[in-house]
């Protein structure tokens, strides 16, 4: 699935974990279509999780429902920015 | 120059704490700080914006909102009207010619204050301040009461004054608004720095904090110092 755009989404997701959980650019730049990130980063509890779902709404200019979020949005990299690019192609 | 003391307040529902640093004399700014917990993820930064400014020679406040930080007001007697006021007193207090700096959540409580300008960092409105408690509160175990909003327990009143908080009021005055260049959001400058109110841990970014106290003091000395 490759959306108009998704290089810039998949971009603002990577700088969005590194500002919330406080990581490294060295360590965001490591993260691949594969990286788990909910349950695998000990920095993603549940109040993170807020703070990147809030954080991607307002700079990719998107509305999330929360029950639009389950487990599998947010448990690898490549999910969350699958999740994000669908949004911002509606 | 003059350093860190703690000073108090009297508004007409009880009496808070207040931070100084810096001169005693004009100019002098009011810091509104963010609410709730990203008062706890901004409180180190917010001194540091306060430290540098008062190395700009401006003198800082820091008053203690009614119900928030070190307020000895539980959180479920807080409303909006009494933050707003107790703001407003503590401006008055200071005297003279005060500039307003808002951190986030702080650009609702100052709109009755009498300020001579209004700085804001990345500000929301009670809106959003609420649908990020409330959001918090979904991603997190609840303890079941509807109230209780993120480890918060709200008074209907303020829940209902938030959710009714859609606009920055017109509140006459300069105003002036800085967001971090990730923020597509319309400002007057957008300056390179991590939303550290976002941060699940608490964090400081020192050379932000500097850029924005050398643009606050810019701003201050535009707006009649």
């Amino acid at each position: 699935m490759i959306f108009e755009g998704t290089h810039e989404v998949e971009r603002a997701v990577r700088a969005v974990l590194g500002d919330v959980l406080g990581l490294s650019p060295e360590r965001t730049a490591e993260f691949t279509d594969v990286t788990p990130l909910f349950g695998a980063l000990p920095e993603l509890d549940s109040m993170a999780v807020a703070g990147v779902l809030t954080e991607v709404e307002d700079r990719l200019g998107i509305v999330i429902e929360d029950d639009e979020v389950d487990g599998e949005t947010l448990s690898t990299f490549g999910a969350l920015v699958a999740f994000a690019a669908r949004k911002t192609a509606v | 120059m003059t350093g860190l003391r703690i000073d108090s307040y009297d508004w007409q529902g009880g009496h808070e704490a207040m931070l100084r640093l810096g001169p005693d004399h004009a100019p002098l700014a009011i810091i509104a700080p963010a609410l709730f917990e990203e008062a706890n993820r901004t409180r180190a930064f917010t001194l540091a914006i306060a430290r540098a400014l008062a190395t700009h020679g401006i003198g800082v406040a820091i008053p203690d909102i009614p119900g928030q930080g070190e307020s000895v007001l539980p959180t479920d007697r807080a409303s909006l009207a009494d933050w707003r006021a107790a703001f407003a007193a503590a401006t008055a207090q200071i005297g003279g010619q005060v500039h307003g700096i808002a951190i986030r959540g702080g650009a609702i409580v100052d709109t009755d204050a009498e300020l001579a300008s209004r700085w804001r960092l990345s500000p929301i409105t009670g809106q959003t301040v609420l649908s990020d408690l409330r959001r918090a509160s979904r991603h997190a175990t609840v303890n079941g009461e509807p109230s209780t909003l993120a480890g918060n327990r709200l008074a209907a009143p303020l829940v209902a004054a938030l959710e009714a908080d859609e606009i920055f009021p017109s509140t006459g005055g300069p105003v002036r608004t800085v967001r971090v260049d990730t923020d597509p959001r319309p400002a007057d400058r957008h300056v390179a720095g991590s939303p550290l109110w976002r941060r699940s841990e608490p964090a400081n970014d020192p050379p932000f904090a500097a850029t924005l106290a050398a643009d606050i003091a810019q701003w201050i000395t535009s707006c009649g110092g």
